[in-house]
């Protein structure tokens, strides 16, 4: 290799130790390795792995385990292949008895119970049902309120403005009347005083006519 | 367990930052340097080896500077990200001078990740992240002069494996020229 391939190795490993990852790329990687070993080592807790593993593995715990197993499987062959009992009605009235002994106040218990949740969960649904009419019924009437009033306040409204339209129509004829009668006065002072100024004018000539 | 915790916490606030850099520096992506720092807690946090290691510092570098070189190995060929990229000293700063960096980086990497498992860990510690050989003998558990013997040998092949790399792409280009 050449003297310039060397220099360019050294070039290229200097430029790879003076690569730095920016402070913000670092805080965030440290934050997350933080939140992760702390998360891991809670799940840890939760399920002890570590412990039931080094259970598992001892071979002691293992020679255990197929022991039981393998008695297991005998009990179970033994009890497939055995001879069937001969008094089988007394096997089932024993069986009976003792399974109506052990189930029966275990079956009421169960039963009350479930009664008690059935009255419950109708109560409920009725309650529910009985509150939504009740509801309804509420609306209905508000609604059927609000429409009388309407009603009503609006015949009233009506009323009170034929009302005000009459006497309205009463204070014009009024008014009109007074200007007619006004008019007509008026109109008969005028005459009086033509016929004043008739008189004056007759006397004047009259006068006139002595002087002469 | 809590203890184990404690500890690794205590490590990470010591030298995570310089662990980050270093994984950063080896796999050239920050997010995969992210990624590969929380897998090797994760590891630490149920390693046995880690217990029984004299130096736990040194182990946990070791095992970073690993972790790099075996996702360098398992990765197909992606396509580098210049973007994360730092380059401060190459004056080169148009996106082909960056490419063909990004390119010398990673043939010089994966030329490194060629190099066997304490010859590379010493190499890694001497040329990337520049520290003395006294201190790369301590954390290896090595005498210095062996340690120095490692790095020399390293780059002895490294330049060889460069070499050969170069001279087969060279015989490539020739062969299609001809053509």
């Amino acid at each position: 290799m050449s003297k310039n391939d060397e220099n360019q190795i050294d070039h290229r490993l200097k430029i790879l130790s003076q690569i730095e990852p920016s402070s913000k790329a670092t805080d965030r990687a440290i934050q997350r390795v933080r939140d992760a070993l702390i998360n891991e080592e809670k799940s840890q807790q939760g399920t002890s792995p570590r412990i039931r593993m080094k259970i598992f593995k001892s071979p002691i715990t293992k020679f255990a385990a197929a022991a039981v197993l393998l008695i297991a499987a005998g009990y179970t062959v033994g009890r497939a292949s055995a001879p069937q009992p001969l008094d089988v009605e007394e096997l089932q009235a024993t069986l009976e008895s003792s399974l109506k002994a052990s189930l029966e106040p275990a079956i009421r218990q169960d039963l009350i119970v479930q009664l008690n949740e059935q009255w419950q969960s109708a109560f409920a649904a009725n309650s529910a049902q009985l509150k939504e009419e009740l509801h309804q019924q509420v609306r209905c009437d508000l609604t059927e309120f609000a429409a009388q009033t309407l009603a009503a306040s609006g015949t009233l409204t009506n009323q009170r403005l034929i009302e005000l339209v009459r006497l309205i129509e009463a204070a014009r004829i009024r008014e009109r009347q007074q200007v007619s009668a006004a008019l007509e006065q008026i109109e008969q002072e005028k005459i009086q005083l033509r016929n004043g100024l008739l008189a004056v004018a007759a006397r004047t000539n009259e006068l006139l006519s002595t002087k002469q | 367990m809590r203890d184990r915790q404690k500890e690794l916490l205590e490590l990470l606030d010591k030298s995570g930052a310089n662990l980050y850099a270093l994984l950063t520096r080896l796999t050239l992506r920050e997010d995969i340097a992210e990624e590969l720092m929380q897998e090797l807690f994760i590891k630490l946090i149920n390693s046995r080896s880690f217990d029984k290691a004299g130096n736990r510092q040194a182990y946990t570098r070791r095992a970073a500077i690993n972790l790099a070189f075996d996702w360098r190995r398992s990765r197909k060929r992606n396509p580098l990200r210049l973007d994360q990229i730092r380059e401060p000293a190459s004056n080169n700063s148009s996106p082909l001078g960056k490419l063909v960096q990004a390119e010398e980086l990673d043939e010089i990497l994966n030329a490194i990740g060629q190099l066997k498992k304490v010859p590379r860990e010493a190499f890694v510690m001497r040329y990337i992240q520049e520290e003395s050989y006294d201190y790369i003998a301590e954390q290896l558990g090595k005498t210095a002069h062996h340690v120095r013997a490692l790095c020399s040998r390293a780059l002895n092949r490294l330049r060889n494996t460069l070499g050969h790399n170069q001279s087969q792409s060279f015989v490539k280009e020739t062969n299609n020229v001809k053509k």
